[in-house]
Parts: C-alpha cells; sequence; structure tokens
C-alpha cells in the first residue's frame, strides 16, 4: 500500500472534487452584454428563455426554430406599427438556475418588453418568482398548472396539465379501467400528477395504485416497468417527455406488459416516435391537433391556422413542427397581439393577455380569465394514437 | 424472483457499459498517473460518429468500425498535444488539462451533432424472453463484447511485451526507463487503449442508453467511480468495479427508489475513498494491472 495508495487517494479526491465542479459549471453562463435602455421609439424587444440544450432539448430546439421563424416574418411585414421587433433567445441548459439566470438577464441587463418561457415546469417556476417582481409580462411554453396559480404576471399557453388528466380520466371511465399505475417525470412536470389524477378520478371511482418516477434524463426504465408491471393496474400512464419518454415506452413493450398505456401531451414529437418506435404502436395521448392536422375534418377553426403553421415551418427547415413548436407559435401570437394593441407598457399588456377571449391558436382556442391564465379546456386537446409510426386520431374521441 | 433476475441482467448490461469506461481510466492512469476526465466524452463522441456515419448510409459495422477508429485517433492526437508536451504532470495539471479536453470535445459535439439525444441501430434489433425475463439482444452484445474486450485488456498487460513494458512502467518507472522502455510510448499506447475501449463502450451503449453530447459527463463518473472501486490500478477491478455499480444502481432504483439512482455511485465513492482507498477488491490491487 503506502505510497501509491495516498497518491490514489488524493487523486480520486482531486479527481471526484473536479467531477463535480465540471457539473457545476455545466450550469454556468456568461453574463455579458450592456444596459441598453428602452424607450417608445427604439425596437421592441421580446425575450425568449428555452430548453435549448440539456433533458428537454427535444422541446426547446423546435420552439427556437418556431420563434426564429416568426420573428423573420414580423420583420418582412415591417414589425409592429413601424417599430422594429427583437427577439432575444436565452438557453437554460434545462435546469432552473440557468432559467433564472436568464430571467435576470432579460431583464435587468436587456430589458425586454415581454419574456416567452421556458419549455418545461422546473425552469418556468423558477422565473415566476422573477416575473412577479419586477412586474414583466411572461408566457410559459410548460404543462404544470402550478406555473399559473394566482399569478399576477405569468401566463401559458401548452395545455394545463389537469385539462389533459380530465381528458385521460374520461377516457379511461369510457374504457371501464378504474386502477392507474403510474411512470411520472421526477422534475416539476410530473409534480403533483398522482394526486391530481386521484382528485379528478375520483367521482368516476378511478385511482392510482403505483407511482414509479423517473429522472428527465434517465435512459434504463427496467426497475420502473417491473415494478408498474407487479402493479397490475387497468392502465398504465407515462407521463414525461422525449427522449425519456420514447424509451420508458420501449422498455415497457420490451417487457412485455400486455396492460394498456397511456402517455401525456409531453411527447408530440417526431422524437418520441423515433425514441419509441415500434413500442408506441397502440399508445394512446391526449396531444394538441396539430400532430394530426391532416386528419381533422374541414371546418374545424384550427385547421387553416395550423396548416399554415405546418407548411412555412417544413419550408423553412425541411421537417414538420411538433406540438412544442405549437406552444412557441402560440407565445409568440398572444405576446405581438398584445404589443400591437397595448404598446410596450408592461402593465397594459397583462392586462390585454388577461382579457384575451377566443383567440385561435395551434393548441386550442384561447380564453384567458384573471383566474385563468392558460385558457385553454380539453377540448383543446385530441386523443392519439400511434400507428406504422404515424400519429392517428383514435376513432371514439370519449366525448 | 422474476423480477430480481431482470434487475439483475439490466445492471450487468449497465454495469459492463461502466467497467468498459473504467478500464481506459485505469490503462491511462497506471502508466502516467493521469486522470483522464476526457474519457466519457470517447463514449459519446464513437456514438454520436456511429450514427451519424449510419445516417448518411454507411452500414452499421463499417460505421461502427470508423467511430472506434476515429476516436482511438482522437486519443492519441490528444495524448500527443496536451499531455506529451507537459514536462511535470501531477495529477491535478492531468486534470485540469483533461477537463479541457473535456470541455472542448463536448462543445465541439454540441455544435457538430447538436443537443438532441440519439440512439444508433442495435446490433440485432429486438429480444426474447427468458423464463420472464425480458433480455434484449443488444444486452447480450453489451456483456459478450465487453467480456472479450476486458479479457482481451488483461491478457495484453499479463502476456505481451508490450503490455508488460506498459506494467513496469506504473510499477518502477526508473527502472522501466532504466531498461529502454521508451515512458513516452508507453503514454501514447496508453491512450490508444483507453480510447479504443473507450468507443466501444460509446456504441455498445447507445442503441440502448441514448447517446447526446453530454452524456460523456454521466458515463465518465460512472466509470470513474468503478475504476476507484478497483484502486484505479487493475483491470480486473475496474471490471468488477463496473459490474457491482450498475448492479448496485438498479437494484436501488428497483427497490428502495428511482431517486437515488445516481446518488449510489457517489455513496460508494465515498465508502471506498474513506474505507478502502486502495479499492475493494484487496490489498494487493497495487501489483496488478
Amino acid at each position: 500500500m503506502g505510497r501509491r495508495t495516498a497518491t490514489t487517494r488524493t487523486a480520486a479526491l482531486l479527481a471526484a472534487m473536479t467531477l463535480s465542479l465540471a457539473a457545476c459549471a455545466e450550469s454556468e453562463e456568461g453574463g455579458g452584454g450592456g444596459g441598453a435602455t428602452a424607450d417608445e421609439t427604439g425596437p421592441i424587444k421580446i425575450g425568449a428563455v428555452l430548453d435549448i440544450t440539456g433533458a428537454g432539448a427535444s422541446l426547446g430546439v423546435p420552439e427556437r426554430q418556431a420563434l426564429e421563424l416568426l420573428a423573420g416574418q414580423l420583420e418582412e411585414e415591417g414589425g409592429i406599427d413601424g417599430r422594429e421587433v427583437e427577439l432575444i433567445i436565452e438557453d437554460n441548459q434545462s435546469t432552473e438556475d440557468g432559467a433564472a439566470k436568464a430571467m435576470n438577464k432579460l431583464v435587468n441587463e436587456d430589458e425586454v418588453d415581454i419574456v416567452l418561457g421556458a419549455s418545461r415546469t422546473g425552469p418556468s417556476l423558477a422565473m415566476r418568482p422573477i416575473a412577479e417582481s419586477t412586474e414583466t409580462p411572461m408566457i410559459s411554453l410548460a404543462a404544470n398548472q402550478a406555473i399559473v396559480e394566482d399569478s399576477e404576471w405569468v401566463f401559458k399557453t401548452a395545455q394545463n396539465d389537469r385539462v389533459v388528466i380530465e381528458r385521460m380520466i374520461d377516457y379511461m371511465a369510457e374504457q371501464g379501467w378504474s386502477t392507474i399505475g403510474l411512470a411520472r417525470d421526477a422534475s416539476g412536470f410530473g409534480e403533483g400528477v398522482a394526486e391530481m389524477f386521484d382528485e379528478i378520478g375520483a367521482e368516476k371511482g378511478i385511482s392510482v395504485v403505483a407511482t414509479e418516477k423517473f429522472a428527465p434524463d434517465a435512459t434504463d426504465f427496467t426497475a420502473q416497468m417491473v415494478n408498474l408491471r407487479d402493479a397490475g393496474a387497468d392502465v398504465n400512464v407515462i407521463w414525461g417527455i422525449p427522449p425519456a419518454a420514447g424509451l420508458a415506452q420501449r422498455a415497457y413493450d420490451q417487457l412485455g406488459i400486455e396492460t394498456p398505456v397511456m402517455q401525456s401531451h409531453g411527447i408530440g414529437n417526431q422524437v418520441f416516435l423515433d425514441t419509441a418506435g415500434d413500442a408506441a404502436e397502440g399508445m394512446v395521448a391526449p396531444l394538441g391537433r396539430l400532430v394530426v392536422a391532416e386528419q381533422l375534418p374541414e371546418d374545424d377553426p384550427q385547421k387553416e391556422i395550423i396548416t399554415t403553421f405546418i407548411d412555412d415551418y417544413t419550408a423553412e427547415f425541411g421537417a414538420g413542427p411538433s406540438t412544442f413548436s405549437g406552444h412557441a407559435y402560440d407565445a409568440w401570437q398572444l405576446a405581438v397581439d398584445a404589443l400591437r394593441e397595448e404598446g410596450t407598457d408592461p402593465q397594459a399588456i397583462r392586462d390585454h393577455l388577461e382579457g384575451i377571449t377566443d383567440f385561435t391558436g395551434i393548441s386550442g382556442v384561447f380564453t384567458m380569465t384573471p383566474e385563468d391564465h392558460a385558457g385553454l379546456s380539453k377540448e383543446a386537446l385530441a386523443l392519439v394514437t400511434v400507428e406504422d409510426g404515424q400519429w392517428q386520431l383514435v376513432p371514439d374521441q370519449g366525448d | 424472483m422474476t423480477d430480481l433476475l431482470q434487475l439483475l441482467f439490466a445492471g450487468l448490461s449497465q454495469g459492463a457499459v461502466y467497467a468498459l469506461v473504467a478500464i481506459g481510466f485505469v490503462a491511462i492512469f497506471t502508466v502516467s498517473g493521469v486522470i483522464n476526465l476526457a474519457q466519457g466524452e470517447f463514449a459519446a463522441l464513437a456514438g454520436l460518429v456511429a450514427i451519424s456515419a449510419v445516417g448518411s448510409g454507411l452500414p452499421l459495422l463499417a460505421a461502427v468500425v470508423l467511430a472506434v477508429v476515429s476516436v482511438a485517433l482522437v486519443a492519441v492526437i490528444m495524448e500527443r498535444l496536451v499531455i506529451f508536451p507537459v514536462k511535470r504532470m501531477t495529477t491535478l495539471v492531468s486534470l485540469i488539462l483533461t477537463l479541457g479536453v473535456s470541455t472542448g470535445l463536448k462543445a465541439l459535439m454540441l455544435l457538430v451533432y447538436g443537443p438532441n439525444a440519439e440512439g444508433l441501430t442495435p446490433l440485432t434489433p429486438g429480444g426474447f424472453s427468458l423464463g420472464g425475463v425480458s433480455i434484449r439482444y443488444q444486452e447480450l452484445w453489451i456483456l459478450l463484447i465487453a467480456g472479450v474486450v476486458s479479457l482481451a485488456v488483461y491478457w495484453f498487460y499479463e502476456r505481451t511485451l508490450a503490455g508488460k513494458s506498459l506494467r513496469a512502467c506504473a510499477e518502477q518507472p526508473v527502472a522501466a526507463r532504466l531498461v529502454g522502455i521508451s515512458l513516452t510510448k508507453a503514454s501514447l499506447l496508453s491512450f490508444l487503449i483507453a480510447g479504443t475501449v473507450g468507443a466501444i463502450a460509446g456504441v455498445l451503449a447507445s442503441p440502448i442508453y441514448f447517446t447526446s453530447w453530454e452524456s460523456g459527463l454521466t458515463l465518465g463518473l460512472k466509470g470513474f467511480v468503478a475504476a476507484t472501486l478497483g484502486g484505479l490500478i487493475s483491470v480486473r477491478g475496474a471490471v468488477l468495479g463496473g459490474l457491482l455499480l450498475g448492479v448496485l444502481e438498479t437494484l436501488t432504483a428497483g427497490y428502495i427508489s428511482t431517486g437515488l439512482r445516481d446518488a449510489v455511485a457517489f455513496l460508494l465513492l465515498i465508502i471506498v475513498l474513506v474505507a478502502r482507498p486502495a479499492g475493494i477488491f484487496g490489498r494487493t490491487a497495487e501489483a496488478r494491472v
């Protein structure tokens, strides 16, 4: 032992420290940029905080593309009332502290007029107190209702998890299922989901009998799925975002579990179809109408706006948009609508957003109220399954 | 019982990947005392190269070979550019240097391959069920190839002249030099081995565990813990350490809580460093390579 052991120990300790430092450094981000001053004639500034790298990349990247597309289109139209619109996008690296930092930078250094983002619940919750305290209007693209509960300045465009769960419970009741096995995202997106299933399911006699968790960047799901199998519920729900949700679906299929499986609205992109592969066949999820645009009836109020967006997006990026780019589209249009009507006065923007009525977007038709800063009902969701690697409307929508 | 077997099997295949990464740490540390923090990036890079090669139409096997060769080359270039020129290498200096390389590689991967995680096509798609335990063919490939590679590396150190000279450098650097063994060649060779083994880990793991520009951090961390379990200087210890870590992680996730999964590695690291700094597999570990 002796010298060599001591060296080994020191070396190992040093390495451990450096590695953990490196892990911390992952979330570091350069400051930079001087304090520009906003005035009534300069460019209008829209900030966006997105999960461009890290666990939320499959959400943040299409959202960034949608925003860039829309900003480009607005520029060609000549901006808002002749004022140029500047879009500033920050990457929060899918972390909460990254989101808070980026939010601070946008509000204090760039002095933006409105902030869009973040892509996921956790980072959005981290931004919320900054929006409230600095009285900056903010439109999150994430799901969890907690983001906008009792909020003054925060709105959001993704369907609330509550309406998603209402939709799922309706379907379960119709299928005659009464017990749920749940594997949920361990981060903010999955927080409180089991309780909500129990609460909404109570009157229909549906309850959660087993809950498993997985990290949003997890890669092996054997343990969770084995436990779900043993729970023996009538239906299993995987509540996460791709690629994790897709990998979980694969593990589920690979373990040969025959119980029907449902997923959340967190999976509306190609990454899910790619990662889950054949395993996704037959799974049912409530998703925005974007993924099944061609199958919508002609009289669907969203059909035209969705089709136009898909065409523009596909022409620009060579691949179709996901529901997440739809959330970004809606947030952008709401923001631009408010800025166009009210100018850059934060209070006026906020009041305008709160009064939004029958605003047709990609994720649904929005009607905001002082109590509801998300604005979508369960009608915004369609039940969708996967057939031959393609999204398919479930024939029986259960309403 | 079926559950236990299922968890054990999942843990073993995950552990085999850790083991391969761990061998890379050991190969380099024994020769030059360098702890290569870019070891995980070797695996991530190999996975990404293979994925994009398959994406551009190359057959799977050719893509895998291309990935392993190019990553081995990256490791060799890294040694020549970053490690070789340093006259007085201490562990601290090596950590800073290799951390720099790791960060650089990560940035490069992010720029070239984008932020999304993807999986390589499996060598054999699908799987089967044996007594209630479902097994993916890719997991069998992981175990098989990891076993063969570990044995090959072990055989190389024990039976070949080049391997023995590497061990000599590790145990008696001065004496090794006196009998005419070139330390610089030995260091280069050790990086070649680490790059190759790391790359093999990367392409094997990718179909199941997916690869992104940042997956190297976790893999490197776990591989490092596995290597430390074996005392950082034993191939056998590193392999056992990797398997042990994989199994413990899966069992923790299955029976206690999935949230504790990643804590297992750090707990083990602390316990081993405090209680048995020479590794948990015996005190003679220092003499082995």
